[in-house]
């Protein structure tokens, strides 16, 4: 118990200071933020004339409302993903990465700790920059007061498996040295499969199975689906296959840091 | 006058030279960036291929018009930073951390020597995938493709000019780079959108404050309709650009100040 509370307060304090640095320059994260007014203002224009060039009221069981609601959520989440793997791609290149395993915390785990601070900011900001003009042209959301905290899991699962994700593609420096290529493609791969420039929904009928089964769909379109047409059937039907993804790239990561701590200490550090 | 024009020009092409064999020497890297945004460009066409099938003609657009304006808008844009990249939050950086002054000691234009000095890598992408994009438009006349490049130069020229803008708002306020660096992507968000889905104060920002009305919906419609009269519309909002941006970059360097920082330049 005494060491479950000191590891709490040691990875506690790593999230605490990151939060604190933040904040320190929250006018930079505010200016990095403001790229959803412009995002959002532009999606509303666009969805706003497919409804009406349709003359429907909804979409695949989507109103507009709710497809301009799920897309502030979408942005929120891929806005205030952690981009760490391009600090552990660095530490790898430049040889840091050799005394910070050596430290007495995990690797992994450090980044993640202090990834959070970081990603509750940013998530924070873009939802409260966006949510006026959201607002504004689709008026406050439905979701129900009891629905929130499931939502609420399944974006933290969300980010969780987003974080495995990008620390497997940080690694890949090990062998690739420069792992730019495989970020792009996975991003680009969550634009599409993954939600977030239009909700799977409304994807051909033939792709949208696949799209559900990859993890892709799990980090975006999950919780925002979930915020504007909960149902008790998706949300587990979602957070079982957050739990086979979470377990399939949390045993690829466990080896891949296994083998890439082994490689430094065969190195001499 | 002649003579000076030439010593510039000869200058110009001798930066791109270094620019480009800079861009170069890491070869992996130049071609890993380039290929990365051909990607980065190309999902955006599965996105539009999946919306339009799903969704057919929205406001006039359908994909031969997204084709069309992907392409004039990513050869513009790459040809205008492959040449001049140091604008937009760069040379708002240079201003505000006082490193102009490497710049200033040179018997060079300025401004010139200023914006030439860099090239973004990833812009090469961008013009390979303009030309790939326009492949798809099946617009091969001879008085088309010529229309499609000189708007594509033009979108180019427009592009620089705004970033200069917007770059030299750091003599005015100081710390300009994230401010430099929003209203440029947002000229380029803006561009890659179909014009006609903003009306009212929207469509005028697309004109004047944000004018990304000039390197994508007026070239489209140039191209499309062989317009010439909005091609000297187009020329005409190219002059004005970049008039303001030399009265903005020069007036506003009589407020600048050296800093301590040594710049070095590799």
């Amino acid at each position: 118990m005494g060491q479950l509370r000191l590891t709490a307060t040691k990875y506690g304090a790593i999230t605490v200071t990151n939060l604190q640095n933040q904040l320190a320059y929250v006018w930079e994260a505010l200016n990095r933020a403001v790229f959803i007014v412009l995002i959002m203002f532009v999606f509303v224009q666009l969805w706003t004339a497919v409804y009406q060039s349709q003359g429907v009221t909804e979409i695949a069981g989507l109103s507009l409302s709710a497809t301009i609601w799920y897309l502030l959520i979408a942005e929120t989440m891929e806005l205030g993903k952690m981009r760490h793997d391009e600090r552990i791609s660095e530490e790898v290149k430049d040889g840091s990465v050799a005394y910070t395993l050596t430290r007495p915390y995990n690797y992994l785990a450090y980044h993640f700790f202090n990834g959070l601070g970081e990603t509750a900011v940013k998530m924070l900001l873009v939802f409260l920059l966006g949510m006026p003009l959201v607002v504004y042209y689709a008026g406050w959301p439905t979701i129900q007061p009891q629905h929130l905290l499931p939502v609420l899991l399944i974006a933290g699962l969300a980010v969780l498996l987003d974080f495995f994700a990008f620390s497997i593609i940080g690694l890949l420096a090990f062998v690739t040295e420069d792992t730019f290529s495989f970020r792009l493609i996975y991003q680009k791969l969550v634009f599409i499969l993954g939600g977030l420039m239009l909700p799977l929904d409304f994807l051909p009928a033939w792709l949208q199975p696949l799209a559900r089964v990859l993890p892709f769909n799990l980090t975006t379109y999950a919780p925002a689906k979930l915020f504007v047409a909960f149902t008790w059937a998706q949300f587990w039907q979602i957070l079982a296959l957050q739990a086979i993804w979470l377990t399939v790239f949390g045993l690829v990561l466990w080896r891949q840091y296994r083998w890439a701590s082994q490689r430094l200490a065969v190195n001499g550090g | 006058m002649m003579n000076q024009l030439k010593a510039e020009l000869s200058f110009l092409r001798a930066l791109m030279s270094v620019n480009l064999a800079s861009a170069m020497e890491y070869r992996v890297s130049f071609i890993s960036q380039v290929v990365g945004m051909l990607v980065n460009n190309g999902i955006y066409f599965v996105f539009w291929v999946i919306f339009f099938n799903q969704f057919g003609t929205v406001r006039g657009y359908n994909m031969d018009e997204i084709f069309l304006l992907f392409a004039i808008v990513t050869l513009g844009y790459g040809l205008g930073f492959m040449f001049a990249g140091n604008t937009r939050q760069y040379m708002a950086y240079l201003i505000a951390q006082g490193r102009l002054d490497y710049y200033l000691v040179f018997p060079r234009n300025l401004l010139l020597h200023v914006v030439c000095s860099k090239m973004t890598v990833s812009t090469v992408g961008d013009v390979v995938f303009g030309l790939i994009a326009y492949s798809f438009t099946g617009r091969f006349a001879l008085v088309e493709i010529g229309l499609f490049l000189a708007t594509a130069v033009l979108a180019a020229i427009i592009f620089v000019g705004y970033s200069v803008i917007t770059g030299s708002l750091a003599f005015y306020m100081g710390n300009a780079q994230y401010a430099s660096q929003q209203m440029t992507n947002a000229m380029l968000t803006f561009s890659l959108y179909p014009n006609t889905l903003f009306s009212g104060a929207a469509r005028v920002m697309l004109y004047t404050v944000i004018p990304a009305a000039f390197v994508g919906a007026v070239p489209v419609d140039i191209v499309r309709f062989h317009d010439g009269r909005l091609l000297l519309l187009l020329v005409a909002a190219a002059i004005i650009i970049w008039l303001i941006a030399i009265f903005m970059f020069y007036y506003g360097l009589r407020r600048y100040e050296s800093g301590s920082a040594i710049n070095v330049n590799v």
